[in-house]
């Protein structure tokens, strides 16, 4: 009950975040559900009726092979939240651990954060394009991509923050209580991160639909023959004037999906920073 | 043989022109089941010493450049991480100056308290628990049973330090290191703290080392005091002793320089000058340019620890007579 009016509450205060996370709901909704939703097969090609136009049968219309739009913005769904939670936990656990174990141990620091800086002076893409010449067009290798991508803003972030913390005093206390640099950085120090933590990982959440879709787009992403929201884009961008609406439907669901994300990390992030809280929270 | 024995421990800061040195050769001791005070004015090296007691240092610009810390016949200096992560805690134990932070905002109270347990003892969680519970009436934080579940910030700053105090005896430490520990808080609560501090000595005979800079505390808790000035101990002495027959013009100042609460003052002591900055090196006594019974032979010679009487020591050329 208690939980309920404080949702309540939230959800008067904050309208947009709200209808962020009714969104991000209806895809994780959309991406369990997509093998009894979608009314077609996502891959089944049905010559006679290639490039018709949304209507009662075909809700989105079909492509040029055609396949039904919305079956396949359906199984799309389905690769969204996989590369975003993918790449969100290569992210964290890669940029967290070099980051953390960076500013804890100085020396091992040096090397790696120069290392993290060096990555970071590639553009994003850039840097995803590159690794991706290098391995073959896979779903896991699209996730490690973009995860070590953003490995490198979380380990600045995680580095930062870490290096603040372990020269408070409860670490000096938990030292003197006998405890080692084990549990000094996992269980004093980390426990203390997690809110951060949490706000990065709803950003590259939203990052890596919007990277993953450029990737497909470009043709280095996903292996061609699966149903994502880039490879929608990409396979079918030449139609654009006879069919627009095999590049409204993906590329919506896309802005929709990453404005929802950053939508819902940056009410978390105000709702975990104090600072913010008076401030903008009529939005 | 004393509990903990300090011997020639010099601590240096590193430095772009070389290494300074803020902790000048420093010997003391602790008995069990005494009270030592160390008292000094900020920078004279007190709290670097409690560090370098507690090996605190690593990963600073900070470097014991020498001597021993010895701890019932061990010297911790030598010692490996392990073995010392098993005395830490468990036989030797840190209080800190500020209450607000030196607990973990993350964990409940009693968790942190419970942590401490498991890691030493050999205890169940439930049992670990039920010993967070007493340690809590003892440090007499009201109502346990609620209190063990709260967070720090929901906590006030005496009752902070009473946690604080609680987790550092949680097994029972042999040496207690209380760097400063009720400066942060009101008088009253101050007064408080230091009763059950030295209540608790005398249930579990443990040794205290209290660090201040406050010369009221230490007269009231402490069994034998160590003035110490820019990294030296410049008079030491039983607390009694030591304020019946003062010799060390530092120690005399320190004194005059307290507010006194029956006397009707218009005007309060002070020692004129600053502490010289770390870096000046000075050829003779360190107190010289801001003593006022200074005369030449301070300023070329270092003055040696001249014995008082038995157990008072002053390092000052004219420690012999009375002043």
């Amino acid at each position: 009950m208690i939980f309920l009016s404080r949702l309540k509450a939230f959800a008067s205060s904050r309208v947009l975040a709200t209808l962020g996370m009714v969104w991000l709901g209806v895809i994780i909704f959309a991406a369990v559900t997509a093998p009894l939703l979608a009314p077609f097969d996502p891959t089944e090609i049905d010559p006679i009726a290639r490039l018709s136009e949304p209507g009662s049968l075909y809700w989105f219309g079909t492509d040029h092979f055609g396949r039904d739009t919305f079956s396949r913005a359906l199984f799309g769904a389905r690769m969204a939240i996989l590369i975003g939670s993918g790449s969100v936990i290569v992210a964290l656990l890669l940029g967290g651990l070099v980051g953390m174990l960076s500013a804890y141990f100085t020396t091992l620091g040096h090397v790696f954060m120069r290392i993290v800086d060096v990555l970071m002076a590639f553009p994003a893409l850039l840097l995803a394009l590159v690794l991706m010449t290098l391995l073959e067009r896979s779903v896991i290798n699209t996730i490690l991509v973009i995860g070590i991508v953003y490995a490198s803003t979380t380990a600045r972030i995680l580095f930062g923050m870490t290096l603040k913390l372990k020269n408070e005093v409860f670490v000096d206390a938990a030292r003197c209580s006998g405890a080692g640099h084990i549990s000094l950085l996992f269980r004093h120090i980390l426990p203390n991160l997690i809110s951060p933590l949490l706000v990065q990982a709803s950003f590259i959440f939203a990052f890596a639909q919007l990277q993953s879709a450029a990737l497909d787009f470009l043709g280095l992403g996903l292996p061609p023959e699966m149903a994502s929201w880039g490879n929608m884009l990409s396979e079918e961008r030449i139609y654009v004037t006879r069919a627009p609406w095999l590049l409204i439907f993906p590329g919506a669901l896309i802005i929709l999906s990453v404005f929802s994300m950053n939508l819902v990390g940056d009410a978390m992030r105000d709702s975990i920073d104090p600072r913010f809280k008076n401030d903008i929270a009529g939005v | 043989m004393a509990l903990l024995e300090v011997k020639n421990l010099s601590v240096a800061i590193r430095q772009k022109q070389g290494l300074i040195t803020v902790v000048d050769n420093l010997s003391f001791h602790v008995d069990e089941n005494e009270t030592l005070g160390i008292v000094g004015e900020s920078g004279c090296g007190k709290s670097l010493t409690a560090l370098s007691i507690m090996g605190l240092l690593q990963g600073s610009q900070v470097r014991i450049t020498e001597g021993t810390v010895c701890f019932d016949g061990v010297d911790l200096l030598i010692l490996g991480p392990a073995e010392r992560r098993a005395i830490m805690g468990d036989q030797m134990a840190m209080i800190f100056q500020e209450p607000m932070t030196s607990l973990n905002p993350v964990y409940r109270v009693g968790d942190q308290i419970v942590e401490v347990l498991l890691q030493h003892l050999k205890l169940s969680r439930a049992a670990a628990k039920q010993r967070t519970l007493e340690l809590l009436d003892l440090v007499r934080i009201p109502n346990p049973i609620l209190q063990i579940n709260s967070y720090p910030h929901q906590m006030s700053g005496g009752q902070r330090q009473r946690i604080m105090i609680a987790m550092a005896l949680a097994c029972s430490p042999r040496i207690l290191i209380a760097d400063e520990p009720t400066t942060a808080l009101d008088v009253t609560v101050q007064k408080e703290v230091l009763d059950l501090m030295g209540e608790l000595q005398r249930h579990t005979g443990t040794a205290i080392v209290l660090i201040s800079h406050d010369l009221g505390v230490i007269a009231q808790t402490c069994d034998r005091v160590a003035v110490m000035y820019r990294g030296k101990i410049v008079e030491t002495a039983a607390t009694k002793a030591l304020f019946a027959d003062i010799r060390h013009p530092y120690t005399k100042g320190l004194l005059n320089s307290l507010p006194l609460v029956d006397g009707d003052v218009e005007w309060l002591d002070t020692i004129p000058g600053q502490v010289p900055g770390i870096e000046t090196v000075l050829p003779g006594c360190a107190f010289q340019p801001r003593c006022a019974f200074a005369d030449e032979r301070c300023s070329y010679e270092k003055p040696n620890d001249i014995r008082v009487a038995g157990g008072h020591w002053a390092r000052c050329h004219y420690a012999g007579q009375s002043t």
